[in-house]
């Protein structure tokens, strides 16, 4: 559950980059004849809401509106007390609140001409949702978006990429720090050092001989697990992923896009015959029994960048 | 048979009664990653996958499903589910099959509203035909009552929770920034073994207006440091409010305590089997509205007067207008936490347990506000 450091910082993502992302989201409704499209998340999984506007969904659910032709809205349920620190921490300046989401939605839409509803990976909202805000749109088409949002995240920009070379060192140190200390100090220690380090959400996952530390820093998502004896299997894999190569032919080992690392790409299929592209970030993991062991990495033209070394 | 097989069979049996009432011949609690508490319920597993379903059938064994390989053996090797199958969204055929094999006609889903609509179509295609239904009351219902097996687990999460608070107060001084203090108390409470924690922080002095996430600020002296801290311990939630003053408190600040302990003491005075929320509510209101402070008891300010506790932190809210009956056993905590323009937001509360004739407070912790030169001294 995220309870970690929470913050906008024009320094690390300057403004004009948080423009041009949703930008990119408004060109691509405009291409495919959106007049809005909604983007939902819960606490487990808002990693898209959090790319357009920085708001962290530090508890319970969200949905950001994003129309082709104005500026972004966010519609929770959370009453309006919590609208200063959001305001404070997103680059948003429009919050509705109110008890159901579908009201929230009809209110948006009464301000427009009906035309085409749009809802980002409506594959993974729930069924109920989808009722209610098809109810709250009379005269609209709504339509699936699938993967609207992610596609802009699979490639990090350079403010990103800095981000997210801080993290992987907080990662690698915390893993030192863990590293032949029992259980539940392994835990104890990771964490210590990954949430003084400024870090948004961590998981810590310890068996006798691994340690593993998925965290989130800022708004993305890093892994890094220890084990001694699957190190030089880890290495290999490592060395063998590249631009151009299929994920299948990282043999031995399971590769995640940092996009989906909040679900460990549960969701998004683990197809052997994905294209890596220099400007990806990759968690790569290999597994035996109980031990793990994992670096995230970036894609680069000549071969990898370990993060988390 | 042990007391955890005993406990399992007191479940199994309590959510058939209420699908036999239902007219369930399938229930399907369906755990996302934010609520996997009905997985817990059933399975008694902590899983980490973005989706779980435990498949409790009215009569026969109950199997269990995931999208994380992790978690099968977890849950077998907690024996309650013993039949544990990975659930593969690109490849669900084992998941379809399975469900096609209880020959379910109706179906309750519990957490049905947040059941994914790829997951959803699953269960349609496997169960052509079937009557679906949300099953989620019944299973806040059937959660609502803890036993014994329950509270004792409740108990531990009660002695982490002081263990949490010390920490917080431990590590208090001027410069340090917000995140930090949460960064020494993960590190405590996961030392002894909590899965899992929720917090709220603000710090300041009577500007502060409501609880947060932890951000960069840096403590200054007299600030007045509040948390809501709710670790998570063998599934179970529990929560401490507490404030605390880096360095002396003022005597706004003593005030401020003093009006919101009369408010908890009010509340946990009128607790007794057969209570609702909204009474408990009125009680702690009540004492606002005596002392001229009764708007900062609206939605404007605050929310709710406490919330019920369990293997979900924030279950039924103790709030005016909600009637949900307390029954002996319920666990909830109750904390009238708002602003008030005496020294801005305050934090207070403890969890109780509702008693064959009142309650029982179930954390150890001081009620008092709590200052660092009394602390370090």
């Amino acid at each position: 559950m995220k309870r970690g450091l929470v913050v906008l910082d024009p320094a690390e993502i300057p403004e004009a980059e948080w423009r041009q992302r949703i930008d990119r989201v408004r060109e691509q409704l405009g291409a495919e004849g959106v007049e809005v499209a909604l983007v939902y998340g819960d606490v487990y999984r808002s990693d898209d809401i959090a790319y357009l506007s920085n708001l962290c969904i530090y508890w319970n659910e969200g949905m950001l509106a994003i129309p082709v032709d104005g500026e972004p809205a966010l519609l929770t349920k959370l009453s309006p007390r919590v609208h200063t620190w959001m305001r404070r921490t997103s680059t948003l300046t429009d919050l509705r609140s109110g008890k159901a989401f579908g009201a929230l939605v009809a209110a948006l839409l009464d301000e427009r001409r009906p035309g085409t509803l749009g809802i980002v990976d409506a594959s993974l909202w729930p069924t109920a949702l989808i009722d209610e805000v098809g109810a709250a749109a009379p005269g609209w088409v709504v339509r699936p978006l699938e993967g609207l949002v992610r596609q802009f995240r699979l490639q990090p920009s350079e403010p990103e990429k800095s981000l997210l070379r801080q993290a992987g060192a907080v990662l690698a140190e915390a893993a030192t720090a863990a590293d032949g200390l029992p259980g539940q100090e392994k835990i104890s220690a990771a964490e210590r050092v990954v949430r003084s380090g400024g870090f948004t959400d961590v998981l810590v996952r310890a068996t006798p001989t691994s340690v593993e530390i998925t965290g989130q820093y800022r708004n993305s998502w890093l892994r890094v697990a220890r084990d001694a004896s699957l190190a030089e299997r880890l290495r290999e894999a490592v060395s063998t992923v590249g631009d151009g190569v299929r994920t299948g032919a990282v043999r031995g080992a399971r590769v995640v896009h940092h996009a989906d690392l909040s679900t460990d790409g549960e969701y998004a299929g683990q197809s052997g015959d994905r294209v890596l592209n220099a400007g990806e970030v990759v968690v790569v993991a290999v597994e035996d029994g109980g031990a793990v062991a994992a670096d995230t990495v970036l894609v680069t033209n000549s071969g990898t960048e370990v993060l988390t070394a | 048979m042990t007391n955890d097989l005993q406990e399992r069979d007191l479940r199994h049996r309590r959510v058939r009664e209420g699908m036999a009432e239902a007219g369930l011949d399938l229930l399907l609690a369906f755990g996302p990653g934010w609520r996997r508490e009905n997985v817990r319920y059933l399975a008694d597993a902590r899983v980490g996958g973005s989706a779980a379903f435990v498949a409790l059938p009215a009569t026969g064994d109950p199997v269990a499903y995931s999208t994380r390989r992790q978690d099968i053996p977890e849950i077998t090797a907690r024996g309650w589910v013993t039949d544990a199958r990975f659930l593969d969204p690109a490849e669900p055929a084992g998941f379809v099959t399975g469900l096609r094999d209880s020959g379910a006609r109706r179906v309750g889903i519990a957490h049905y509203e947040l059941l994914p609509s790829m997951l959803l179509n699953l269960v349609r295609e496997a169960l052509p035909g079937a009557e679906i239904v949300s099953a989620t009351a019944m299973l806040d219902n059937a959660r609502l009552v803890k036993s014994e097996w329950e509270l004792a687990r409740m108990r531990r999460s009660a002695k982490v929770c002081a263990a949490g608070w010390r920490a917080f107060v431990d590590v208090l001084e001027p410069g340090l920034p917000e995140y930090r203090i949460v960064a020494a108390v993960e590190a405590e409470i996961k030392r002894l073994g909590a899965e899992d924690n929720f917090m709220l922080i603000a710090s300041g002095k009577d500007e502060v207006r409501g609880m947060t996430p932890p951000s960069a600020r840096l403590l200054e002296t007299g600030d007045m440091v509040r948390t809501e801290l709710t670790p998570q311990m063998d599934g179970y939630w529990l929560q401490i409010c507490r404030s605390a003053v880096v360095g002396r408190a003022s005597d706004a600040q003593k005030r401020s305590f003093d009006l919101f302990n009369e408010a908890v003491e009010a509340g946990m005075a009128v607790v007794k089997p057969g209570i609702t929320a909204h009474e408990v509510a009125v009680a702690q209101n009540d004492v606002f509205r005596h002392h001229g402070y009764g708007e900062y008891c609206t939605s404007q300010y605050t929310r709710v007067r406490g919330h019920g506790h369990g293997l979900h932190l924030d279950e039924t809210p103790i709030i005016e207008g909600n009637h949900t009956v307390l029954p002996e056993n319920a666990v909830f905590i109750i904390h009238p936490n708002t602003y008030t323009p005496i020294a801005g937001y305050h934090v207070l509360g403890d969890p109780v347990r509702v008693t064959a004739d009142g309650c029982e407070v179930l954390l150890e912790t001081e009620r008092k506000l709590f200052e660092t030169n009394e602390v370090n001294a």
